[in-house]
């Protein structure tokens, strides 16, 4: 059971967590940003990014 | 264009209401009552050009990702519209204009999620301890296959009493929150988890209703006795409940 009663866990996240959230949801502005990467799936940049770096941890096992 | 070395742009995390009290990392560019939070960015580090590299470089990715969170979180008690991660201005003059553009938008959305967080409930159907090796003697190949079959429908079973009581509880909590949503599981490739993910939902709370977490408390000895384990992330800014708008997401 993991139920977190008090004290929050208040930042205690996972990345996986934290990207999930930050690079897939919220508000997207697009059209006057000045970022062409607006259209980039970021989620997929960004998974893929962990991806790579949870396979790297592996290989060091 | 080529920028010059110590050319700036505005990153913008969320909107607030104007009379938000931002940390000392941000400011607040005010139009009418709204507010940007917004930081002073070198366009050396995420200018158009060079921000694709970053993105596929870990350390930088985890550090602004982390901080764009961090930033967020600092207005929960006050309320805050997230922004997805990557809304990048030119000035704050550009910033202003993004805000009248969108004035309605960003008020009604203001309006439902003034004084909420969001929780984060994962549920894991957890793999039980292999059954010790079956003592009977001399297994021949009928014996095998029964007992493989027996093994698959137990695994089976598993999964669609897990299912039953994922619905179960996502029913119950949209009871005492405000909303919820139910995104699709994350693989185990990214959990680091062999457990498989079988509930990856978000709900909206007041801020400090315990609630969820009494809910989840009630239902959790019955679960885990079928091997579903609930977990509780949060207090989240609400970035699974801004509203949908064709005007702000084009």
């Amino acid at each position: 059971m993991s139920v977190i009663e008090q004290p929050r866990l208040e930042h205690e996240v996972t990345l996986v967590e934290l990207v999930d959230r930050v690079l897939n949801k919220g508000v997207v502005l697009t059209g006057d940003i000045m970022l062409s990467v607006a259209g980039v799936d970021l989620v997929y940049v960004g998974l893929r990014v962990l991806l790579t770096s949870v396979s790297a941890l592996e290989e060091q096992r | 264009m080529i920028e010059s070395p110590t050319a700036t742009a505005w990153y913008v995390y969320g909107v607030v209401a104007a009379d938000a009290r931002p940390p000392d990392a941000v400011r607040l560019i005010e139009h009418d009552g709204l507010a940007a939070i917004a930081r002073e960015v070198p366009l050396a580090e995420f200018g158009e050009d060079v921000l694709p590299l970053r993105l596929n470089d870990r350390e930088w990715l985890e550090a602004n990702v982390l901080a764009h969170e961090d930033v967020l979180h600092a207005f929960l008690d006050t309320g805050v519209v997230p922004l997805r991660f990557g809304a990048i201005y030119r000035d704050t003059r550009e910033v202003e204009r993004m805000l009248e553009a969108r004035s309605a938008f960003f008020r009604s959305a203001l309006v439902r999620l003034r004084g909420h967080v969001e929780l984060g409930v994962k549920a894991w159907l957890v793999t039980p301890a292999d059954p010790p090796a079956s003592s009977s003697p001399a297994v021949g190949g009928r014996a095998y296959l029964e007992r493989r079959r027996d093994q698959l429908t137990a695994a089976r079973e598993r999964v669609e009493r897990a299912t039953v009581i994922v619905a179960d509880a996502h029913r119950r909590l949209l009871e005492v929150a405000v909303d919820g949503v139910v995104n699709r599981p994350q693989p185990p490739e990214l959990t680091g988890r062999s457990d498989e993910m079988v509930m990856n939902a978000a709900y909206l709370v007041r801020r400090g209703d315990e609630a969820v977490a009494r809910t989840l408390a009630r239902l959790a000895p019955s679960s885990v006795d079928e091997g579903v384990e609930f977990e509780l992330t949060g207090p989240w800014p609400p970035y699974n409940f801004v509203p949908a708008d064709e005007e702000a997401s084009r």
